[in-house]
C-alpha cells in the first residue's frame, strides 16, 4: 500500500516536485541563515575576545570600575610574579599581559615640526617574547599591509587608514603623547615598522598596536599591567564555563576590602553593549526560526490545503472503495513526512553548499565605517553540527503540521459531501 | 453468491436541513431487493435517486426509518463499518469514472484489492481476470487520459468488479458516454450480473439503460409511485 502512494507521489508533481521545491527552499534558507548568524556571532566573539576581552580578564577592582577609560593608574603591580602564579595554578588556560592606552599621535616633518596628529586608540601586546603567540592570536602577519611587524621595543604599528590620514610610510618615526601611569606626561619617540589591517572599523580610525616593553617604558609601568587576559586552552569561548572558573577565582583573590585587588569577569560581561548584542542576536535567531516555521507551516497549510481541495474527488473515491478516513489522514501525513525528509535533505545540502561559499565572508567594511562596535567588517558564515539538522525542524514539523490542519478540512467533511464533490 | 434478500428498505424517509427548515428527499420508502438483480431506480433529477443510492451504499444515514444491507443496518452505522462493509461487499461505478490519472489501468483496478490486503499474485490474477472481463487487457500500462470515455467506464466496472462484491451501485453510469459505449458498457454488466450473480442498483435517467433493466423501481418527488419487473 505505502509503495501505491508513494508511486502516486513521485508521479503527481504537484503533490511532490512542488512542495519539495518549497520545503526545500525555505530549509535552504533556514540552513544558511543560522550558519550566518552563528559566523557573525562567533567572529564578533572571537574578535573581540583577541583583541579586547579575552575570554576572561583580570583587572585590578578599582580598573574594572571606570574599564573604558582605560585607567592604568590603576593598574595590577607585581605583573610578572602574578602572572607566574595565574600560570602554575591554572595550567589549562593560555594568560596574556595587555595594556591599552591613549594619546595623541604626532608625525613630524623633516624639520621635527608637526606635520599631522591624530588621536589613537593603542593596544599593548608582547611581541617579542619568544613563548608569545600574540602575533598568530592577532592574526598580525596576515593583516600586514605595507612593512613589517615590529622586532624592537621602540617599533610599532599603524592602521593603514590612520597611517595615511598621518601620511606616514614604515620606517618614518612618529611620536607618542599620552602620560604615565603616574599622571606624567609623556613624550616617546617610536619608529613605524608597517602599517597593519585590523579588520575592524574602530580600531581601523585610529589604531596604534605597540610591543609591551616600549609602552611599560613610555608609560612608567614597569612591572604593571592593565589587563590580563585568559583564554581557554581548546579556543573556544563557553559563557558557562567562564561564569564557573570566574566565581571561583573571585572567591579566592576578590577582596572587598582592597579595590587594588584582582578581579576577573568573563567576556560576555565586560561589555555592556557586546552582551546586549550577543543576547539580541541569540534571541533573533530564535525569533526568526520561530517566524519561519510559522511561516513555512502556513504556507504548506495553504499548498496541504489547495492540493486536498485539488484531491477531494480521490479522497471521495477512496472512501467509496472502502477505505477508512483514519487511514486517508494517516497517508496525507505520510505523504507529507516523505516530502518534509526529502526536501529537508535537498534544503540543507544546498543551503550547506551557499554556507560554505560563505565561510571566506563577505566583506562589510565599508558600510561600517561609523561602527564604534569591536567587530570584523567580513561577515562569515560558519557551519556547526547544528547546521546540518536544523533545517529538519521546520522543515519537517511545518511540512506534517500543514498536512495535518489540511487534512483535518478532509477529514471532518461528511463522507456523502466528499461523495458529491467525486462526482462534480 | 446464496440467493436472498440483499437490500431491505423499511420506511426510509431522509431529511436535508436547508436554511431554518427541512428539505424532504425521501419519504417513506419500502423496498426490498433480492441478490442478483439488475434494477434502475429511474426518474428525473431531485427525485432522490442517488440520496437512496448513498443511503444503500453506506454513504449517508436514514433520517427515520431503516435500510438494511446484507444484514447490515445503515441506521447509526459506524465510519469504520460502514467503510468495511463497502471494501468487502460493495463496487460504485460512476458518471465521471473516477480513475486516478496518475496510476495506469491496472494499478486503478488493483487499488481496491490493496485495501483487502491481497498478496500480489493473488492481485495480479484478479487484476487480469477483471479486465479481461471488460476486455481491457491490452491497455494495462495505459494512463486514463490515453483512454477514450467507453474505455474510461470499462475500466471503472472492472475496478468496481475486481474485488467480486455482492453488489454494485452505478449512479448514471453512461452519463457521459455515445449509444455505441453506452450498450457495450450495458452489456458487459449484464453478462457479469448473470454469470457471477452480482447485484446491480442503477440510478438512471437514461432510456437506452432502463432498456437493460430487469426491475424498474420508479421515483418521483422522493417517493416510490411505480415498482415493476420486466419481461425481456
Amino acid at each position: 500500500m505505502l509503495r501505491f502512494f508513494i508511486k502516486g507521489l513521485i508521479r503527481d508533481r504537484q503533490r511532490s516536485l512542488l512542495p519539495i521545491i518549497v520545503v526545500s527552499l525555505g530549509v535552504m534558507l533556514a540552513v544558511l541563515m543560522q550558519a550566518w548568524i552563528t559566523g557573525i556571532l562567533g567572529d564578533i566573539i572571537d574578535f573581540n575576545s583577541k583583541f579586547a576581552t579575552g575570554h576572561v580578564k583580570i583587572m585590578s577592582q578599582a580598573y574594572n570600575d571606570i574599564k573604558d577609560q582605560k585607567p592604568n593608574d590603576l593598574a595590577l603591580m607585581k605583573a610578572s610574579d602574578f602572572m607566574s602564579k595565574l600560570k602554575l595554578k591554572y595550567p589549562d588556560m593560555i594568560w596574556v599581559e595587555r595594556i591599552g592606552f591613549g594619546g595623541l599621535i604626532d608625525s613630524p616633518d623633516e624639520n621635527g615640526e608637526t606635520r599631522e596628529q591624530g588621536p589613537a586608540m593603542g593596544m599593548a601586546v608582547d611581541l617579542l617574547s619568544e613563548e608569545s603567540h600574540e602575533v598568530e592570536r592577532l592574526s598580525l602577519q596576515n593583516n600586514l599591509v605595507r612593512g613589517e611587524l615590529p622586532d624592537s621595543y621602540d617599533e610599532v604599528l599603524l592602521s593603514e587608514v590612520f597611517s595615511q590620514r598621518l601620511k606616514v610610510n614604515p620606517g618614518d618615526q612618529v611620536t607618542l603623547i599620552t602620560s604615565t601611569m603616574y599622571g606624567a606626561m609623556s613624550i616617546t619617540n617610536f619608529t613605524v615598522s608597517g602599517t597593519i589591517k585590523f579588520g575592524a572599523p574602530v580600531l581601523d580610525r585610529g589604531g596604534i598596536l605597540a610591543d609591551i616593553s616600549g609602552i611599560r617604558m613610555a608609560m612608567d609601568m614597569e612591572d604593571t599591567v592593565g589587563e590580563i587576559l585568559g583564554y581557554f586552552i581548546d579556543g573556544e569561548y563557553d559563557d558557562e564555563k567562564a561564569e564557573a572558573f570566574s566565581n571561583l577565582f573571585n572567591l579566592a583573590n576578590t577582596d572587598p576590602d582592597d579595590t587594588f585587588s584582582p578581579v576577573m569577569v568573563k567576556l560576555s560581561d565586560q561589555d555592556d553593549l557586546l552582551s546586549g548584542y550577543l543576547d539580541m542576536v541569540g534571541y533573533m535567531q530564535s525569533i526568526i526560526i520561530s517566524i519561519f516555521l510559522a511561516a513555512m507551516a502556513i504556507v504548506l497549510w495553504n499548498a496541504g490545503l489547495l492540493g486536498g481541495l485539488r484531491r477531494y474527488g480521490e479522497m471521495g473515491l477512496r472512501m467509496a472503495i472502502g477505505e477508512h478516513k483514519g487511514h486517508i489522514y494517516r497517508s496525507l501525513i505520510s505523504e507529507s513526512l516523505i516530502i518534509g525528509i526529502v526536501g529537508s535533505v535537498v534544503g540543507t545540502a544546498i543551503g550547506l553548499f551557499f554556507a560554505r561559499l560563505l565561510e571566506n565572508g563577505m566583506d562589510f567594511s565599508d558600510m561600517l565605517e561609523g561602527s564604534t562596535m569591536m567587530m570584523s567588517g567580513i561577515y562569515k558564515a560558519k557551519i556547526t553540527p547544528e547546521t546540518y539538522y536544523i533545517g529538519f525542524i521546520p522543515g519537517i514539523l511545518a511540512t506534517v503540521f500543514g498536512a495535518a490542519l489540511a487534512g483535518i478540512g478532509i477529514y471532518k467533511r461528511q463522507t456523502a459531501q466528499l461523495f458529491k464533490e467525486l462526482q462534480a | 453468491m446464496k440467493n436472498g434478500t440483499i437490500i431491505t428498505i423499511d420506511n426510509l424517509v431522509k431529511r436535508f436541513p436547508i436554511g431554518g427548515g427541512h428539505f424532504t428527499a425521501l419519504e417513506d420508502i419500502n423496498l426490498k431487493i433480492e441478490t442478483g438483480e439488475f434494477t434502475g431506480l429511474v426518474g428525473p433529477s431531485g427525485s432522490g435517486k442517488t440520496t437512496m443510492l448513498n443511503i444503500i451504499g453506506s454513504l449517508d444515514n436514514p433520517s427515520e426509518g431503516d435500510v438494511i444491507v446484507m444484514d447490515t443496518s445503515m441506521r447509526g452505522i459506524s465510519a469504520k463499518r460502514a467503510s468495511t462493509l463497502r471494501k468487502q461487499h460493495l463496487g460504485f461505478i460512476f458518471q465521471t469514472y473516477n480513475l486516478m490519472q496518475v496510476y495506469t489501468v491496472y494499478e486503478n483496478v488493483e487499488f481496491p484489492l490493496l485495501l483487502l490486503k491481497m498478496t500480489s499474485s493473488g492481485r495480479k490474477k484478479a487484476v487480469l481476470n477483471a479486465l479481461e472481463w471488460v476486455g481491457l487487457t491490452d491497455k494495462i500500462k495505459s494512463k486514463p487520459k490515453q483512454l477514450s470515455g467507453g474505455e474510461s467506464q470499462r475500466v471503472a466496472i472492472a475496478r468496481a468488479m475486481v474485488k467480486r462484491p455482492q453488489m454494485v451501485l452505478a449512479d448514471e453510469p453512461t452519463a457521459n458516454l455515445d449509444a455505441e459505449n453506452s450498450h457495450h458498457i450495458l452489456r458487459t454488466m449484464e453478462k457479469l450480473n448473470k454469470e457471477l450473480n452480482t447485484t446491480f442498483l442503477f440510478a438512471t435517467h437514461d432510456d437506452k439503460v432502463i432498456k437493460y433493466m430487469r426491475r424498474i423501481i420508479r421515483l418521483e418527488d422522493g417517493k416510490v409511485v411505480a415498482d415493476n419487473l420486466v419481461k425481456n
